[in-house]
């Protein structure tokens, strides 16, 4: 089955490896240089204000958006946007390394419309990594059952709920064998009565040891899921730490945030 | 991690993709632009290169291919006849009697007689046989041979009109002349105003319908006319001055021994009798001498609505099959092709692809189509670029389309949501293969419609290529209502055909829009 991650690489280093990744969008500076690590195996919340740059820390780790300068590690691929390759080709090679490392969950899915369930699965498998459809079938449909979606293969996204659609979405970005999963707010989208299959789907990928990079507002889902929590704050890591954190904030910042999500939860 | 050998995941190959800042919108990947936008132009220069014969080429029998440039709507001189469907007449049996006594091969090409000149100085014809009168100017420009017509101008009015019977009584009125003709000038020079038409049957009709005072032109396509319709609505009220004009064969001041075979051969069939022969066939008396006395004439064609409807069906049909289907779906494949490219290229953001791209979109949407088809047909071989008929009014109208298809293909790929192409690029999708398998797909759904206003358009603008001598419907239309004035039913009849098949496509377009929806979100 390819639903279990890949192996312990016997390394004493961290999976994943961010250090002083900053990034502006015209004159705003959004991040102002983001460090941290997380081990291979566990869960990350990245909570924080709107407008903190969380979703930004996330789009770095896969070059959405490509950070003005620091470093991203994942596993054995780094690129350093401080000193990019100035050949065009080589620049290229090293972010479509890093970008291999990790499978992203989208707030809106994003799943090719066009597509049917099972096509939209085995997209990057056979198109991209050159995996026979057999072998990629074989692997979808261990996915979908996974998921619980086993006999929607032939589905057209249009054709399933709004919490069904991000599930085959988080399907999606299992299908190429990442090492981590970013997931960038995976149940904003959703209608509430929608939102506890996909955190259920999320919590079993946590349990069954997926590196897993969320960014959320969901609180209480932080807390049960995760192994650490990066409170970022105008575009620095505020504070850091596992999750007892959400229960106990050492900074007033993290404090107002909480108190003010927890209350109008 | 720098030292270390990279270590892939199992069956993980190597992945590259453009390091694009989505932010900007999607940039294409320059090199993969430029192959695309080679191909179509690559296209083009082939279909230009093609087929162009060279100027009076011999062909395999070592004989002399002489290209004839005629209007064959100007009855009794060159028209189609109706019971034949050949090209004949005055001039065309002359032209080819000429032709057997100095042992050349005739090739014909039609054309309206605004167009013949531009055609004879662009090389696409040889000699022009259209009742071509001597004058001046002309001398000045082309070689003539000696006369084989002579005639006098007539002042013709409508029936019920008064007053009109001289020259100086034709100041400050309105006639309809073919704007290049020896007549407009003489209309002109007396101080009438001009209205441009195309051959003396639309100018009588638009006598008829009262939009003009009178018509100056050469007595015998009158009395041709008025024998063939029988109409009594319009009449010849006078001479247009006392001068007798000379009509001959015209050719490039270039190419004076092939004016001296024409003349050698016509002083021989002036002395064997043939020429005064033709005329007498057509004319009852001899036009070829000065003094031809009076002439009678049975006119050129007589048929009933009915059966001009009917015999014309035919050849319009053909028009469609040969001519407008063909054009339109090459000018679409070729047209989409280009768009796609301009398309691409005015989203890159490379400066020396994105400029080009504009300015070519720019100038197609902001110049009409029928000037792009005279710069190509006849502009382009003032420079030296000579391209045959049916390859240029491939080159215009595929330009055009990829024009107009380009803005279309763009802001469809603009409306596929951007979180697509993200989608794609994380599950490792270069540039190129996220266009096709994931924008390109969705984006053709929302550019159905609108494209096949687009291939609609071009369906009904193919018939702009009679302009450029393409036998198309239209032409064969414009053919058969010349020579029997039957304007009205063949013009519907045209109309039926045009209607026909853009009603065929509008029904593909349904099906097709049915079968995209099926994952319509």
């Amino acid at each position: 089955m390819t639903t279990t991650p890949t192996d312990h690489r016997g390394s004493s280093q961290s999976l994943i490896e961010v250090a002083g990744v900053a990034k502006a969008f015209g004159d705003q500076q959004v991040l102002n240089g983001i460090d941290f690590t997380a081990e291979e195996g566990t869960a990350t919340a990245l909570l924080g204000p709107s407008g903190s740059g969380k979703t930004t820390v996330l789009r770095s780790l896969n070059v959405l958006e490509t950070p003005d300068a620091g470093t991203v590690r994942i596993a054995d691929a780094s690129v350093d946007f401080n000193s990019l390759p100035q050949d065009k080709q080589l620049r290229r090679r090293e972010i479509a390394a890093l970008r291999s490392r990790s499978g992203m969950v989208f707030q809106s899915h994003n799943l090719f419309p066009h597509k049917t369930v099972l096509e939209n699965l085995n997209e990057g498998p056979v198109q991209v990594q050159g995996r026979t459809p057999e072998e990629a079938t074989a692997d979808a449909r261990g996915l979908l059952e996974q998921v619980g979606l086993a006999g929607r293969e032939d589905a057209y996204p249009a054709q399933l709920s709004g919490g069904q659609q991000q599930r085959v979405g988080i399907a999606r970005a299992l299908a190429l064998k990442p090492q981590v999963v970013l997931l960038d707010e995976p149940t904003s989208a959703l209608d509430p009565e929608l939102v506890g299959e996909v955190l259920g789907v999320i919590k079993d990928l946590a349990q069954q040891g997926w590196t897993l990079m969320i960014v959320t507002h969901e609180v209480r889902f932080a807390r049960d899921v995760a192994d650490q929590v990066l409170f970022l704050d105008g575009g620095v890591v505020a504070e850091r730490g596992g999750p007892e954190v959400l229960s106990d904030p050492q900074h007033d910042r993290t404090k107002q945030f909480l108190s003010r999500i927890l209350a109008a939860g | 991690m720098p030292g270390s050998s990279p270590a892939p995941s199992p069956g993980r190959s190597p992945i590259y993709s453009e390091p694009v800042e989505l932010r900007k919108g999607r940039r294409p990947s320059t090199r993969w632009l430029v192959v695309l936008i080679l191909a179509p132009l690559v296209l083009l220069g082939v279909l230009a290169t093609s087929p162009a014969q060279a100027a009076s080429a011999a062909d395999g029998d070592g004989q002399r291919v002489v290209r004839v440039g005629t209007e064959g709507t100007y009855p009794p001189f060159t028209y189609v006849d109706p019971r034949t469907s050949q090209l004949t007449g005055y001039d065309i049996e002359v032209v080819e009697a000429v032709a057997q006594e100095a042992g050349w091969k005739l090739k014909f090409v039609q054309s309206p007689f605004d167009a013949i000149f531009p055609a004879l100085d662009a090389k696409r014809i040889d000699v022009v046989a259209n009742q071509v009168t001597i004058n001046p100017e002309r001398e000045a420009r082309y070689l003539f041979t000696k006369p084989y017509t002579y005639s006098h101008g007539v002042i013709v009015t409508a029936a019920d009109t008064k007053g009109i019977t001289t020259l100086a009584d034709l100041k400050g009125r309105t006639t309809a002349q073919s704007e290049t003709s020896n007549w407009a000038q003489v209309a002109r020079d007396a101080g009438a105003k001009v209205r441009s038409v195309e051959g003396f049957a639309q100018a009588a009709e638009l006598l008829v319908q009262g939009r003009v005072d009178a018509i100056v032109n050469d007595n015998i396509a009158v009395l041709d006319y008025l024998a063939s319709t029988g109409s009594k609505d319009i009449k010849i009220t006078g001479e247009a001055g006392d001068e007798v004009s000379k009509q001959a064969l015209a050719f490039r001041k270039s190419d004076p021994a092939l004016r001296d075979e024409a003349n050698d051969a016509l002083e021989k069939l002036r002395d064997d009798g043939t020429l005064s022969n033709i005329s007498e066939k057509y004319f009852k008396a001899d036009v070829s001498v000065p003094d031809s006395g009076e002439l009678e004439l049975e006119g050129s064609d007589t048929r009933s609505t009915p059966e001009v409807v009917r015999e014309t069906a035919w050849p319009m049909l053909r028009g469609l099959v040969v001519g407008t289907i063909p054009l339109t779906v090459i000018c679409f494949v070729v047209g989409m092709l280009i768009a796609l490219a301009a398309a691409l290229a005015r989203m890159s953001a490379n400066p020396l692809l994105r400029n080009p791209a504009r300015f070519y979109i720019s100038v197609i949407r902001g110049t009409p189509l029928l000037v792009q088809l005279f710069i190509v047909f006849y502009g382009l071989p003032q420079i030296g670029l000579k391209i045959p008929s049916y390859p240029a009014a491939i080159i215009a109208l595929s330009l055009n389309v990829g024009g107009y298809a380009a803005e279309i293909i763009r802001s469809s790929i603009l409306s596929v949501p951007r979180g697509q192409f993200e989608a794609a690029t994380t599950i490792g999708m270069p540039y190129a293969q996220s266009m096709r398998r994931i924008i390109l797909p969705q984006a053709a759904r929302i550019a159905v419609p609108p494209l096949s206003n687009t291939l609609l358009s071009l369906i009904k603008d193919t018939s702009l290529a009679s302009v450029v001598l393409v036998p198309e419907l239209l032409h064969e239309a414009q053919v058969a209502a010349a020579s029997s004035q039957q304007y009205l039913p063949l013009y519907i009849f045209a109309a039926l055909y045009y209607w026909v098949v853009c009603w065929l496509v509008s029904l593909a377009q349904n099906r097709l829009e049915g079968r995209l929806e099926r994952f319509a979100v």
